[in-house]
């Protein structure tokens, strides 16, 4: 069922970039994303991409929060912590996790290790020791 | 009243702009400005192109394909020039 | 919109400046992001002005692979930082 999202993004994106919805054009959409290999072997299940693109939407007024909170009082500390990824997770999952964390703008994720956690980088207002 | 949210939006993505570019010219470290121009570049330019999208409606397609491609790419990229520019110290031996 | 417009070219030449000033290649990365960022979404402001449905078109494919070009930059020279070191 998750391949299905694969195949929803591709038309998503033809049908954005083209603005046409004549027959012709559905079909070369439709033809194209089917023909264009697809690299996903483990696509995981559909709760957890659901889930996962809900927070996705949540993420957006959360990173302007973020953004009023850094421009009104400074954060001026860095400071680096190591987050648990959750576990068995599928390349592409991955990249949302990774892409969820570095879109709000007070942490980016420096570094993934193999065994399951992320590198933060974080700014703070105060020191912590 | 469409008028006005717009140039909310857009007066908003440029006050982004200035203030996420300014610390660029300040001796901070690479990740710090990191910060500063995920908030620039990928909050700000999303509020102008909202704002455009307000004023002309019509063009909604290109509009949201533009939304969509500064979100991922602009964080992408700040996800790898936060790697490549950190050495790797190695704790996984 | 023009006053828009001159604010987002002084916008501009901040980057600009610190790609010119500062020698650290990671700096001047980050300048250029930034860059590329900011003309692509002017692009797009003027299109839009102008009602160019062609601008508009040739902005968002700048937007969306444009960053491509810069994340390789970055690799490579990380990889070359890597064999000049070791």
């Amino acid at each position: 069922m998750a391949g299905y999202l694969n195949l929803i993004l591709r038309l998503t994106i033809w049908f954005l970039l083209t603005d046409d919805l004549s027959w012709a054009n559905i079909l070369i959409g439709v033809t194209v994303s089917l023909l264009l290999p697809r690299g996903a072997t483990n696509p995981g299940t559909l709760k957890d991409w659901l889930r996962t693109l809900w927070e996705v939407v949540v993420a957006i007024p959360q990173a302007y929060k973020e953004a009023f909170e850094i421009m009104i009082w400074p954060h001026r500390h860095e400071v680096v912590t190591v987050d648990l990824a959750k576990p068995r997770r599928s390349p592409g999952l991955l990249f949302l996790d990774i892409f969820l964390i570095t879109f709000t703008p007070k942490t980016i994720v420096q570094r993934y290790r193999e065994q399951g956690w992320y590198e933060v980088h974080r700014i703070q207002r105060e020191e912590v020791p | 009243m469409v008028n006005f949210l717009s140039y909310t939006c857009i007066v908003v993505g440029l006050v982004f702009w200035y203030w996420g570019t300014w610390p660029l010219l300040g001796q901070r470290s690479v990740l710090y400005k990191l910060h500063g121009l995920s908030v620039a570049d990928t909050l700000g330019s999303m509020a102008i192109i909202v704002g455009l999208l307000l004023r002309i409606p019509q063009e909604w397609p290109l509009l949201v394909l533009a939304l969509i491609s500064l979100a991922i790419w602009n964080t992408v990229l700040g996800y790898v020039l936060a790697y490549c520019s950190t050495e790797d110290r190695g704790y996984d031996g | 919109m023009t006053l828009v417009l001159i604010a987002m070219i002084g916008a501009l030449l901040i980057p600009m400046i610190e790609a010119l000033r500062d020698d650290d290649i990671w700096q001047r990365m980050l300048a250029f992001a930034s860059i590329a960022t900011k003309t692509s979404v002017m692009i797009l402001v003027i299109a839009l002005l102008q009602d160019d449905r062609m601008m508009a078109l040739v902005g968002v494919i700048i937007l969306s692979v444009g960053n491509a070009a810069l994340m390789l930059l970055a690799q490579i020279i990380r990889r070359v930082n890597d064999v000049m070191e070791g």
